[in-house]
């Protein structure tokens, strides 16, 4: 039933948002969605979804730990456009009020393997104290009107965020036809992969796959 | 026609005087590549980083490129600046680096470089900011005329980059 000269490439995600570091905030919760070009479309499974709420353990001071599963397949004729998984990261203030503690998004890697990747999550940040002080006050801090801008690199330039912490994700990635298509993808991943983008990765490793 | 897939990102930038720093950064290539989509150019968000020293921006990069010939292989270069809090900005380094040429993912440190003025001119950047910036910016990516220039070490900008390449194999190149 295989085609010999297919017009379409696959792409299959398998992994877990793994969880986030953020020292100064707690009971944390993550939406996820995905954003790609015009010549990508998913077959199967879903294409945003929503964690639990989770709260730091005992052992380790920094780490929350969702465990929340990605299953999705997508088809293309073009690698332009390539997915993303933008993550956002939202919970309660002083006062009760759910605000976002960050947004952040990364390719989804194209070797076939094994990956983990940081994102780093930035938040919107108010360009003036008093605007910080009553928007601290009310529970109404700067957010995006969608997320998925996050994915995008126009119109950035007018933007001042700040950085406050880091999404852990693992992808296990497999592809078909790319090869077929003529693509050259590189190498694939030796298994355990990893691409800390930051100096303060997590200081613990304890959830190996 | 062979065809050059650069899909990753702008991570950061760290080891700067200070943060809350900005790239404009994009993408010069020779006269036989064509950029079929993507923006080669841009400007990123300024960030402010609550701790550490590094920057995050994770400007996304999407480009795809046609080529007939492998000369004038893409080369990014960058502009770091940083903005205060009441808006100015200052530059802070240019640097440059190639796209890598093996398909796969890479990670990528830019070395930044800001050109040195006169005494004078460096006992003013200490009180009131600005300094020399190179009149035309390619200087920063072609060696020509560079031995006129006095400059001083800035940071690094991390770059993560996964290069796809199409038909190179059916025109005989190895990468």
């Amino acid at each position: 039933m295989a085609a010999t000269n297919p017009s379409v490439f696959l792409l299959t995600v398998n992994g877990q948002i793994e969880g986030a570091t953020f020292p100064e905030y707690d009971n944390l919760y993550c939406k996820y969605c995905f954003v790609y070009g015009h010549d990508w479309a998913p077959t199967s499974g879903l294409e945003e979804g929503i964690t639990q709420i989770t709260c730091k353990g005992s052992q380790s001071s920094h780490r929350l730990i969702w465990n929340f599963p990605l299953e999705t397949t997508f088809k293309s004729t073009n690698p332009s456009g390539w997915p993303q998984l933008v993550v956002s990261v939202y919970g309660p203030d002083v006062f009760g009020n759910d605000v976002v503690r960050g947004y952040g998004a990364t390719h989804i890697p194209f070797a076939p393997g094994q990956h983990t990747r940081t994102i780093p999550m930035f938040v919107p940040e108010p360009t003036w104290k008093l605007q910080k002080f009553t928007s601290w006050l009310l529970g109404r801090r700067p957010e995006y009107t969608d997320p998925k801008v996050v994915a995008q690199g126009e119109g950035r330039e007018v933007t001042r965020v700040r950085s406050q912490g880091f999404v852990t994700v693992s992808f296990h990635i497999m592809t078909k036809d790319m090869k077929k298509l003529g693509y050259d993808t590189g190498p694939s991943s030796p298994t355990h992969a990893h691409s800390a983008t930051s100096g303060w990765s997590t200081e613990e490793q304890p959830y190996k796959v | 026609m062979a065809e050059l897939h650069i899909i990753g990102q702008i991570v950061g930038g760290s080891g700067f005087p200070q943060t809350s720093l900005f790239c404009k950064w994009g993408v010069h290539t020779g006269g036989a590549w064509r950029l079929l989509s993507g923006l080669k150019e841009g400007q990123t968000q300024v960030d402010i980083p609550q701790t550490g020293d590094m920057a995050y921006w994770s400007h996304p990069i999407d480009l795809h490129y046609a080529t007939k010939g492998l000369q004038g292989w893409p080369k990014f270069h960058l502009q770091v600046w940083h903005q205060d809090s009441f808006g100015r900005c200052q530059l802070y380094g240019y640097g440059y680096c190639h796209v890598p040429s093996s398909p796969g993912h890479h990670r990528i440190s830019c070395v930044t470089w800001r050109p040195l003025g006169s005494w004078q001119e460096q006992m003013a950047q200490i009180f009131v900011g600005g300094g020399p910036q190179l009149r035309s910016p390619d200087l920063v990516y072609s060696g020509a005329d560079r031995y006129r220039l006095h400059t001083e070490a800035m940071g690094t900008v991390e770059l993560e980059l996964g290069i796809i390449t199409r038909h190179f194999d059916k025109y005989g190149v190895e990468s």
